[in-house]
């Protein structure tokens, strides 16, 4: 028992990173109806940025990790006026591959600074051990995470519901040709929802820093398992982005525990289910409720 | 038709004309000439040099699948590489006991089911999904591989054909009778495609693509049509796979990887998105791009002046390649959405109407 609450609680933090990475993709999403391939990139530039503030310009880690964000955001600002701008009005397949081409060039420019290859650990900031509840320990950075994430979820709803933008943001994602014509800025939706992604991006690489190590190639995986994340949960919903990323990092963190035995029994050796498993979810999402299990699903009338 | 000679522009006036390939006699001769140029190609090239056509024409071949689900039916397809994986490794496991003329085609159908069995999602959702479920099933397969037994963990299956019909096929004509097996391959794949989308079947994808729901109320069935779609691009990308385990004499799952996929994307767009011509220039292209950055990063590596001025732990080399492979597709949709396909039009339409303007 105390070892499926231990493995619960792990994938927990590890599902509340994915639920972070995922919030922003959503909302590119809703916003403009991109599908962001270079999520990963983003979530790699972040934490390194981050490190590389706190480790070689020996600023403090928290102010570093919130550098980190805003210059990552900066750089979701930067790539949807240089890039995207320019695919307004081409078909919707044309602009989800200029994000897989643009992935490949982030990747290319990481490889041209020391993170390309090699293990990151970022600097403690946290004290070591944790919180013990009765046999069941949780580590200071699995409560970090889930932390962070709530504090989020909270400034997200509170930007959403209240604040100018945010309403101007959930207008556009509602019907782009009404809130144009009630004079919301588009654009400066478009552009501000790519910021937010690169923000929660950068949170999620960060998160990802001080629960484990930074690598490259680990963080652009976590990219890809945002996937699986955003189908679970609808593509278009941004509570149901948080409850995907969840499930599949219990999921993931159950797969690790009871699965890769089974697996090895059946013949598959070499354990790792953890990795295929939110992608073996995603198929059979796509399979049976391809609309996830918070997202509208899409009405078109002739 | 007037003069089929001198014929200029389109002057198919019924639908009978329009149903036929060739516009004019010219198109038959250039293209009749271009195949003689590619069967007498080889021999004045290299072994190497036939590799690297080797490789051109099979990824050619893969392209021309992504040119249905991608260019024709509208879905992004991010796991064309794992469909060609699908065909070599059933080469790999068929080719001991059958003919490669048999093993090829198995890759092909084996990797058609594993499609349509993808492509399921697309009798209900859109293409954006569809990129999600390919997605899936190219981490999936690579995993898949990775931990069989059976399949050597991903690691190298040698896959041998020492000789056919009587003729010995050693290392040193092992390329040159590839390249011809490739080429005979890659002329019926083209003439099926040609065949297939200029028909009903073909102007039933287009009309989905453009308008499912129009295409619905005009009797058709958009979800069976992509599903379609999906299984033939998969098939297209299991024969290629199937000689590309032939051609390497092995079956590695560093062949079949995501980046593949991308690459095998970033070719149909260079090419230019669903086109034959653009199915060549595409692979063409990016093949000689890798080429050339491979030599540069090569360059790189000797060079001391470069390694001087890249600080310490910068790896210079291994940047180029997912950088220049970005940039082209980004680069290319954005300036030229058409691709390279839409150059050689010009440059066709220039030499026609010269010395004219138009």
């Amino acid at each position: 028992m105390i070892d499926f609450v231990q493995n619960l609680i792990s994938g927990i933090a590890v599902g509340c990173i994915y639920a972070l990475a995922a919030l922003g993709f959503v909302l590119v999403y809703k916003s403009s109806r991109v599908i962001n391939f270079s999520n990963g990139q983003f979530i790699a530039i972040g934490a390194f940025l981050a490190y590389a503030l706190a480790v070689w310009a020996k600023l403090p880690v928290l102010l570093a990790a919130l550098l980190g964000m805003l210059l990552t955001a900066g750089l979701g600002f930067l790539v949807e006026r240089v890039f995207l701008r320019k695919m307004v009005g081409q078909p919707i397949i044309s602009v989800i591959m200029v994000t897989i081409g643009l992935a490949s060039v982030l990747d290319g420019l990481m490889y041209l600074t020391p993170f390309g290859s090699g293990n990151f650990t970022f600097p403690q900031f946290l004290p070591q051990g944790g919180l013990n509840l009765g046999g069941i320990s949780i580590s200071y950075p699995q409560l970090l995470a889930i932390g962070f994430t709530a504090l989020f979820l909270v400034l997200f709803g509170w930007f959403f519901q209240r604040s100018v933008l945010g309403v101007s943001m959930r207008a556009v994602a509602d019907d782009q040709m009404a809130s144009m014509s009630v004079g919301v800025s588009v654009q400066r939706v478009f552009a501000l929802a790519w910021a937010v992604a690169g923000l929660t991006a950068a949170a999620a690489g960060i998160v990802v820093g001080t629960v484990s190590g930074l690598n490259q190639d680990g963080l652009i995986a976590i990219g890809l398992a945002v996937f699986p994340a955003v189908i679970l949960g609808g593509l278009d919903s941004v509570p149901g982005a948080v409850v995907g990323g969840i499930i599949i990092g219990i999921l993931q963190s159950f797969s690790t525990a009871y699965l890769d035995g089974v697996l090895s029994q059946a013949g598959l050796v070499g354990g790792g289910s953890q990795y295929v498993m939110p992608f073996v979810v995603l198929l059979v999402m796509l399979w049976f409720k391809p609309h996830g299990l918070f997202g509208t699903e899409e009405i078109e009338r002739v | 038709m007037r003069n089929p000679w001198a014929q200029t522009g389109n002057y198919r006036t019924s639908y009978v004309q329009d149903t036929t390939i060739f516009a004019n006699y010219r198109e038959i001769v250039s293209l009749v000439l271009f195949l003689v140029a590619l069967c007498t190609l080889p021999l004045f090239l290299e072994r190497s040099q036939v590799l690297v056509l080797n490789f051109i024409l099979i990824y050619a071949i893969a392209v021309l699948g992504l040119n249905i689900t991608t260019g024709y039916a509208g879905l992004i397809s991010v796991g064309q590489a794992a469909f060609m994986g699908v065909g070599a490794y059933t080469v790999a496991l068929a080719a001991p006991d059958l003919p490669f003329w048999l093993t090829i085609p198995l890759g092909g159908i084996t990797a058609a089911i594993i499609g349509f069995i993808v492509g399921i999602p697309s009798l209900r959702v859109k293409h954006l999904y569809l990129a999600l479920a390919t997605l899936a099933f190219q981490e999936i397969f690579v995993w898949v591989v990775g931990r069989s037994p059976a399949l050597a963990q991903g690691a190298a299956i040698p896959v041998e054909m020492r000789n056919f019909l009587g003729l010995e096929i050693g290392f040193r004509n092992h390329n040159y009778f590839w390249y011809y097996i490739i080429l005979l391959v890659l002329v019926l794949m083209v003439i099926a495609w040609r065949n297939l989308l200029r028909g009903k079947y073909g102007r039933a994808l287009i009309a989905v693509r453009d308008n499912d729901r129009a295409a619905d109320a005009m009797g058709m069935d958009p979800g069976r049509t992509k599903l379609m779609a999906f299984a033939l691009g998969a098939f297209y990308g299991g024969v290629a796979g199937g000689l590309l385990a032939y051609m390497q004499r092995a079956v590695v799952v560093e062949e079949f990887t995501l980046g593949r996929s991308v690459a095998l994307l970033a070719m149909a767009i260079v090419g230019g998105l669903g086109t034959v011509v653009g199915s060549l220039l595409g692979p063409a292209f990016i093949e000689f791009l890798r080429l050339y950055m491979e030599r540069l990063s090569e360059w790189m590596k000797a060079s001391a002046f470069v390694q001087n001025i890249t600080p310490a732990g910068v790896d210079v080399a291994s940047a180029l390649l997912p950088l220049s492979f970005g940039l082209v597709i980004v680069l290319f949709l954005i300036f030229e959405p058409r691709g390279l396909f839409n150059w050689w039009r010009l440059l066709r339409s220039y030499f026609r109407t010269w010395p004219f303007k138009y």
